[in-house]
């Protein structure tokens, strides 16, 4: 068979892309308001809380290592806003509102950094597994968010707080735009830098990535760091969506956020994978679900198909670098 | 009474794999009570050869014959039904278990009781000591695999495969990881297992093992038989003939001369355990060896000069600053570099580009004001590429598919890159063929005219003689002397490593 081999590499490289493409074609035909800008840029807005979580997600996994604990980082870092808002506006002492707001903020970022550092540096210097140490700070994070709320949602916050969850620029949903921009950062990040290709090295051999000279240590706490500040930042875009901090917020996010990783074609192995890959599946997984509802797919239906996407595109990624290496 | 001698035999036996020819229309008969090495360059053909034999693929037509009888090979199973055996280069044993359940992994002796299900240690224990004893080697049946060095695991495989009792045993490499004495334990074990009329087949890159073992010789060249030789005809220059067509052999450039002044320091280095108090000076473009035996503290030694395992005490003198080796990184910025023993798994990330493992170690040299291009990258491997003859069609294709001679190419490349004072090489030429060694020794040149001291460990004793100005002698973990090659023969050499402490 004679197939133009740009064409063949099309295949075997953007395979997702195409599916993606047809999936997206099939849904403007049956799904009738699905191929509008408003149900468009609804999907990207859907997806922009757990995808900018997604991108460190994928610089986590390339680097060999995972993070259970985004989900209840989310919920923490929300209602630490809220409880920091509340307090330096009203109970400790009278700042306004806004001070209040950006204090909070810095802080809940700074907290989530240092808490992906930590799980890092745990297993840098412990030989901790991060699958056991972010299951640790997974519930230990649900249980502090429990703590600082009392149980109940903190509403400390003014009405144009909802810009950063739900306000819009130009038309554009304004945590679309975070999530672009974080998509921006960590290409660019990933490709164009040193550290960005440290971290493939880590991921695909750390002994012989220690033996060529680079910190493998800095590595593995610079990604579990960033991905942890994503994390935060998706908090505060919740509470912002919610106008509250809730400790029940974000359960379960750390699968779907893997999911979407996976999905994109990074291999749970370490040393392979693609932020752009990670910005496809996380598209996809977007599109799918909204397209479900538009057609008014059950619930458990749709998280019936998500489980078998999982499955399937986990698969053609491996056929996929089985016939590269024949 | 004599034993009958088995017999293996192959008919017109190929095997293609989409686009290539991995073995073509090979028919070769082997006689038993004899040992026959297999040799050629990377890619000959020789590990499909044997993986064929083994069971572990299927060729694409042509037949097998055992003892004359032609047979139907599916599995690694069939074949070992058949009495086939094979020690394969990659070492397959299970970290965890003791070096007795190793040897005997999945035939654990029982005893009766509980449906004969429990484990009769006592049993297990002495029939390992039995086997390890008949093959006269000292190892303890009950430590862990983890425990040993590379060489005790390959002797351990080699006893696994002895307790199958093989009529034909495939040794693919066995000495590359071995030391002298360890080796000719080795022979001795295969000698004797020639008078049970085992066939005995013998795959090496060691072509002055022949003579000392082999009895015939069979050369492969891609994919071909070129042919088989009895031992008397195989003078060192059939060999390389019948393997290479022509090449050219290289030996010691005359100008090849060094400024006698101390350029870099190593003072009372320790690390309990592995070497005490070691002293020695480099001089600037130097080729220093360190010979001794494997356990002597020299691959220890390496790694603690670099840094990946740091001493306990002592320092290096660098450039006038004195430095306790305590990373990598560190001592990389010092302008040291080592290339691991494990070329595998410590020198290269197999499944990264070989162009990402080129740059390895300079990714912030290489890159401007942070920004790291796919062009500043490529201008540099195409240097390296040139530079050191590193045959590669794709450089954005994962290092893994490169030839060993290749890879290590690839490990000097990414050091070179980081413009460095003192590059430590730690069994630079294990496992690559006769050809890449030489490219070996004429880059290990190339960097002593540039100025850059080179230190060598190698089991390889003639090798060290060959290319270095001077080698150090290590014994239990000293140095015990410093001698220049053009003082020593092979052999006093070897006695200078193997001698007993006093």
């Amino acid at each position: 068979m004679n197939v133009n081999p740009k064409i063949q590499s099309l295949f075997t490289n953007g395979i997702l892309e195409i599916i993606l493409v047809l999936l997206c074609v099939v849904l403007a035909v049956t799904a009738s308001g699905f191929l509008t800008a408003e149900n468009l840029l609804n999907v990207l807005r859907n997806v922009s809380m757990q995808g900018v979580i997604a991108f460190g997600m994928t610089m986590v996994i390339i680097s060999g290592e995972i993070d259970l604990s985004v989900g209840s980082a989310v919920a923490f870092s929300a209602c630490l806003t809220a409880f920091v808002t509340q307090k330096l506006s009203a109970e400790w002492a009278s700042l306004p509102i806004m001070l209040a707001i950006a204090i909070a903020i810095v802080f809940a970022l700074i907290i989530g950094f240092f808490l992906g550092v930590f799980t890092g540096f745990m297993r840098t210097r412990y030989q901790v597994p991060s699958f056991i140490s972010t299951l640790a700070l997974m519930t230990g994070l649900s249980g502090a968010a429990e703590l600082i709320t009392n149980g109940f949602p903190l509403t400390p916050f003014p009405g144009w707080y909802n810009f950063i969850g739900g306000g819009y620029i130009f038309g554009i949903p304004f945590p679309a735009l975070l999530f672009l921009l974080t998509f921006i950062i960590l290409q660019f990040l990933m490709n164009y830098t040193a550290f960005g290709r440290s971290v493939y090295a880590v991921g695909g051999n750390a002994e012989a990535a220690r033996l060529s000279g680079i910190n493998v240590s800095r590595v593995k706490m610079m990604v579990l760091g960033i991905t942890a500040f994503l994390a935060a930042l998706s908090g505060i875009m919740v509470s912002s969506e919610i106008m509250s901090g809730t400790a029940t917020t974000a359960k379960g996010w750390e699968l779907d956020v893997i999911a979407a990783v996976i999905i994109g074609g990074t291999s749970l192995m370490g040393g392979v994978g693609r932020i752009w890959g990670t910005m496809v599946g996380v598209v996809f997984l977007g599109v799918l679900m909204n397209g479900m509802t538009l057609l008014n797919v059950s619930e458990y239906w749709q998280h019936v198909v998500r489980g078998v996407i999982i499955l399937v595109a986990v698969l053609l990624n491996l056929l996929q670098k089985e016939r590269t290496r024949r | 009474m004599s034993i009958p001698a088995h017999s293996l035999q192959t008919r017109s036996l190929r095997k293609e794999y989409p686009g290539t020819v991995a073995l073509d229309d090979v028919s070769v008969s082997f006689l038993g009570g004899k040992i026959h090495a297999l040799i050629g360059k990377n890619g000959a053909g020789k590990s499909t050869l044997v993986k064929i034999i083994a069971g572990a693929t299927q060729p694409t037509r042509g037949s097998i014959l055992v003892d004359g009888l032609e047979v139907s090979l599916f599995s690694p199973r069939d074949a070992l039904k058949r009495g086939i055996v094979a020690v394969h280069q990659e070492l397959s044993l299970v970290p965890e278990l003791t070096v007795a359940e190793n040897i005997l992994l999945g035939r654990l002796p029982k005893k009766n009781g509980l449906g004969n299900s429990v484990i009769d240690w006592r049993r297990v224990f002495a029939r390992a000591e039995h086997i390890l004893a008949d093959l006269g080697i000292h190892l303890d049946v009950r430590e862990k695999a983890s425990t040993l060095g590379i060489a005790q695991q390959q002797v351990v495989e080699i006893a696994k495969a002895m307790s199958y009792d093989p009529s034909i045993l495939i040794l693919d490499e066995p000495t590359s990881a071995l030391a002298q004495h360890e080796t000719e334990c080795l022979f001795d074990v295969l000698k004797r297992l020639k008078t049970r009329g085992v066939v005995l087949l013998y795959i090496t890159h060691r072509l002055q093992e022949l003579h000392e073992i082999a009895d015939t010789v069979t050369v492969l060249r891609n994919g071909a038989l070129v042919g088989t030789i009895g031992i008397d005809q195989a003078t060192p220059a059939a060999i390389v003939q019948m393997m290479f067509g022509e090449v050219v052999q290289r030996s010691k450039p005359a100008d090849l001369t060094v400024p006698r002044e101390a350029f870099i320091e190593v003072r009372s280095l320790s690390r309990t355990g592995a070497f005490q108090d070691v002293n020695f000076t480099i001089s600037k473009g130097e080729v220093l060896g360190i010979a001794g035996l494997l356990g002597s503290g020299r691959t220890e030694l390496l790694r603690a000069m670099f840094g990946a395992d740091p001493p306990d005490s002592g320092e290096l003198i660098i450039a006038g600053q004195h430095v306790r080796p305590t990373s990598p990184e560190q001592m990389k910025e010092l302008g040291v570099a080592m290339t691991p023993e494990n070329r595998k798994d410590q020198g290269l990330v197999q499944i990264l580009s070989t162009r990402i493992n080129l740059c390895m170690s300079s990714f912030n040299r290489i890159a401007s004001h942070g920004f790291l291009t796919r062009g500043r990258e490529e201008r540099l491997v195409e240097k390296n590429i040139r530079e050191l003859d590193i045959k590669v069609n794709r450089t954005d294709a994962p290092v893994a598919f490169l030839s060993g001679g290749n890879q290590q190419k690839v490990v000097i490349g990414k050091w070179l890159n980081t413009n460095p004072r003192l590059v430590l090489l730690d069994e630079p030429t294990r496992g690559i063929d006769v050809q890449a060694k030489q490219q070996m020794f004429q880059i290990i040149w190339d960097m002593s005219k540039r100025g850059i001291s080179c230190v060598v460990v190698s089991s390889e004793l003639e090798e060290l003689l060959d290319i270095c100005h001077r080698i150090l002698i290590m014994r239990a973990g000293r140095i015990v002397s410093d001698v220049r090659p053009s003082e020593l023969s092979l052999e006093n050499l070897f006695a200078a490593c193997m001698e007993e402490e006093a």
